[in-house]
């Protein structure tokens, strides 16, 4: 065989980079098996508002405020180097420079604009001023027919961003958010699930808005390779990522319903990350040498609610019995392996100076919670409690404790097991006690309390609810940029919600584990979210 | 003849409609689809958009009907998770659970089968008490119990084969043997029993009196009249190759169509769901008709008694 000598010369140059990138490409490549990858079999953060898609969308997508997600979860510059607000309704971004999409695209205003475009986010829904809708700031709805927002969308854009009028460009890198009305959460929103930026160019090149759902085009540190529904998301490192190179060199994430199957598929060597391990399954896991589990407690608190339209919890007293009469810490003890907490009501640390640092949730006193009971007029009657197979971690074992509990202080609660949250809400009979979580997408009690029983809250809607005061106070947060007013607003609400005219019973704070190797140097961040950037993986 | 399938025909037809009715009412009685699908924490507007896009808005009986005016013109209805054709979504993964089924029917019938006949064979022996027990064996440990060991054993101990997902062939293995197993066990006892009720007719006596081989007597006379019930069985199991495999692919984190169904079920995704119930009502209806077919061909009396 002969071999022309320029050809051999010229393949060898052809070859030597190939080597030179290969051998230089030595990040391990993972996979995290997870229970579900996502509830609406798309990756878009407007459809996917899902505990179990925040856990991938920050791979892959950034926001223009960031989180501090090894930290305490303050904010921080994310894709805006700085923020700065002109009055009360108008916050002005920088933008950084030098950030680039997974299609080679630089960032630029025109993106951001566009992901809070009618377009894209809103449809034809207005921002609401003084019981009135504010006529549309644009001339014509953009993006509509092949690219037609699924209609469910503009309501959720609407609910996470309720005051927003109008997102202008005012240069290349410069943009600023205009709301209707005064807004100091404007700042939180923009750091929590729903403000992900993605390419302009790339929702318009797609065929159709599902397509594009399917594979965002963000500029995280890894970029979506395949994404096959219910079975496997397969992303690659971004390495022109703006903010180093991404320590993996590409992350495959198999959806594994099985909790068994997860937790063997690990022990197996196949898996890297095994996701949301029940607290019962810790020492499982740990009791094998080469294997922990990590993670803890997230910004997520499990309440019990009540339905105060029942004439036997109509009694804000009977209500506050039953707080008074739950040992929390037992159930922690009991269920989490001790791994969470009691939180001070529903309210977190990261609130700043909006945390009433010393309030505390109704203590277990088992005489007090009689007599509240007595007082309130309680005569043995049984009260419903509609409950899911565990929607949540430990959810039946919780129930059936606090069923118990509830008994050792004379309270007749009968558990009935649904199969979904249209039988848990139905109103043709009479409902009592439910589950249901709440948890803090952002920095301020207006994520929380308010979007969860406010006016425009599940509680209030759903029609278990009502008190005209809190109500006041809810409105006082959402539009007040007077904070010691709005602190002050906050104890209130607190104090009804919690104690005068009790809404729900806080139980504990929520916590997710997630096992893994030892050797991988990892740390989970205090929410579903994993973050793989520069700096946080090492082997 | 023709009288005997057109019943059959129009009793199969009766079926399916029955098992689409059935589903159809108990899907939309029993959950929300917006609220499976969107979060029970969506804006009470996104959820009104979300039903009436998807019809779900209109009165059930307008649903029904508009239901089986669409699969009359041979529409089956789009996915409200997808957005896809929820007759696409389904082709798209019966392959991965043939890739399960078949091999698993064909470990059933090529295990269960010649076990029993052993068994009945031998009855009362050493033999039979072994593969008697291990028959029981197979189908009382439920699959996601023996799955679970298999695992354990094959995958986390030894190291031999993996645990779950699709990656290669070598991911079906465990899979295929935890359902092979549990209907090898089902097959071999039907058998047994089938085998020693013929073993026990005068017309076995009457061959081995002529002086027939014993094999020869087992193979002619034996076999095929104890062919029936196994049939019977058999039947039911290719029935159920497109979703006889819900519970194992779930251990085993296989997506197949027993995946989709179980997360179409508990999203109310109703035209995925009802598209793999009408497949499988058709396999199973279709596989009966099979067998009713089948009795003719092994059982003369039979043919004469259709004729």
């Amino acid at each position: 065989m002969r071999l022309p000598r320029r050809s051999l010369l010229a393949s060898s140059v052809v070859a030597l980079p190939r080597i030179a990138v290969g051998q230089a490409d030595q990040r391990p490549s993972i996979t995290i098996a997870v229970q579900r990858i996502a509830n609406s079999n798309t990756l878009d953060n407007l459809r996917e508002q899902s505990n179990v898609g925040e856990r991938t969308l920050l791979m892959f997508n950034e926001r223009l405020i960031d989180m501090d997600w090894r930290g305490n979860l303050a904010m921080r510059p994310g894709l805006a180097e700085s923020w700065r607000r002109i009055d009360d309704k108008t916050l002005e971004f920088t933008l950084r420079d030098g950030v680039r999409f997974h299609n080679g695209d630089l960032l630029t205003a025109e993106d951001v604009a566009f992901r809070f475009s009618p377009a894209l986010a809103f449809g034809d829904t207005r921002p609401v001023v003084d019981g009135k809708t504010l006529p549309h700031a644009f001339s014509a709805i953009v993006g509509q027919g092949s690219k037609k927002l699924p209609d469910e969308i503009p309501p959720v854009a609407r609910r996470l961003f309720p005051g927003l009028d109008r997102v202008e460009v005012v240069d290349r890198r410069t943009v600023r958010f205009i709301n209707a009305t005064p807004d100091v959460t404007l700042e939180g929103r923009l750091s929590a699930a729903g403000a992900e930026i993605v390419s302009r160019r790339a929702v318009d090149e797609a065929e159709s808005w599902l397509a594009y759902a399917r594979k965002p085009i963000g500029t995280g540190p890894y970029k979506i390779r395949e994404f096959r529904p219910d079975v496997s998301l397969i992303l690659d490192a971004h390495d022109d990522y703006w903010g180093g190179r991404p320590p993996v060199k590409s992350i495959r994430i198999l959806e594994v319903p099985e909790v068994s199957a997860r937790i063997n598929g690990l022990l197996a060597g196949e898996y890297h990350f095994a996701c949301d391990i029940p607290p019962d399954q810790i020492g499982v896991v740990e009791g094998n040498a080469g294997f922990e589990v990590v993670g803890g407690t997230i910004l997520n608190h499990r309440i019990t609610t009540y339905d105060n339209s029942n004439p036997v919890l109509r009694d804000p007293r009977v209500r506050l019995g039953l707080a008074h009469a739950v040992d929390r810490q037992a159930i922690i003890d009991g269920l989490w392996a001790g791994r969470t907490r009691v939180p001070q009501g529903m309210q977190w640390e990261f609130y700043d100076d909006m945390f009433v640092a010393d309030w505390r949730v109704p203590e277990y006193d088992p005489v007090k919670a009689r007599q509240l009971l007595k007082e309130g007029g309680y005569k043995g009657e049984p009260i419903p409690y509609r409950l899911l197979n565990n929607y949540y971690t430990n959810q039946v074992a919780t129930s059936q404790i606090l069923v118990e509990m509830w008994r050792q202080v004379g309270v007749n609660v009968e558990i009935t097991m649904k199969e979904n949250w249209t039988q848990i809400r139905d109103r043709s009979t009479a409902r009592g006690v439910r589950d249901w979580s709440a948890g803090a997408p952002f920095n301020d009690p207006v994520g929380a309390i308010v979007s969860n029983f406010g006016p425009n809250g599940a509680g209030q809607q759903a029609g278990e609810y009502r008190n005209a005061e809190f109500s006041q106070m809810c409105v006082i947060l959402e539009t007040s940029g007077d904070r010691p007013l709005r602190r002050k607003a906050f104890r209130r609400m607190l104090e009804i919600a919690e104690r005068e005219d009790p809404a729900y019973t806080l139980l504990h704070q929520n916590a997710t584990f997630t096992a893994k190797r030892k050797e991988i140097r990892w740390k989970a961040a205090p929410s579903f979210a994993m973050d793989f950037r520069p700096g946080n993986f090492a082997i | 003849m023709f009288r005997f399938l057109a019943i059959r025909f129009g009793r199969a037809a009766l079926t399916i409609v029955l098992v689409v009715t059935f589903a159809f009412i108990v899907l939309r009685l029993s959950g929300d689809p917006a609220v499976a699908i969107m979060s029970p924490e969506a804006p009470p507007e996104a959820l009104a958009a979300f039903r009436r896009a998807w019809g779900l808005d209109q009165p059930i009986w307008v649903q029904y009907f508009r239901y089986f005016g669409a699969i009359a013109q041979g529409e089956l209805g789009q996915s409200m998770r997808d957005g896809r054709p929820a007759i696409v979504l389904v082709l798209e993964r019966i392959p991965a659970t043939l890739m399960l089924t078949i091999p698993a029917f064909i470990l059933k019938v090529g295990l269960g089968v010649p076990a029993g006949i052993q068994a009945a064979l031998h009855r009362n022996s050493f033999t039979d008490r072994a593969v008697m027990t291990m028959a029981v064996a197979g189908f009382t440990v439920p699959s996601f119990v023996l799955g679970l060991i298999l695992v354990l054993v094959f995958a986390v101990q030894l190291g031999w084969l993996p645990s779950g997902g699709q990656e290669s062939w070598r991911s079906a293995i465990l899979p295929v043997i935890t359902m092979g197993l549990g209907g090898a066990g089902v097959l071999a006892r039907f058998t047994r029993s089938a085998m020693l009720e013929v073993l026990g007719q005068p017309f076995i006596r009457t061959a081995s009196a002529k002086g027939v081989p014993w094999p020869q007597v087992v193979r002619g006379h034996a076999l095929p009249n104890a062919a029936i019930p196994t049939v019977t069985i058999v039947g039911f199991m290719v029935g159920s190759l497109i979703a006889g495999a819900v519970v194992v692919e779930s251990v085993f984190s296989w997506p197949g169509v027993g995946r989709l169904l179980v997360v179409a079920v508990g999203n109310r995704d109703l035209a995925v769901v009802q598209c793999i119930l009408l497949l499988v009502a058709c396999t199973m209806v279709a596989a009966n008709l099979t067998v009713d077919l089948l009795y003719g061909v092994l059982d003369p009396r039979m043919r004469a008694r259709k004729s």
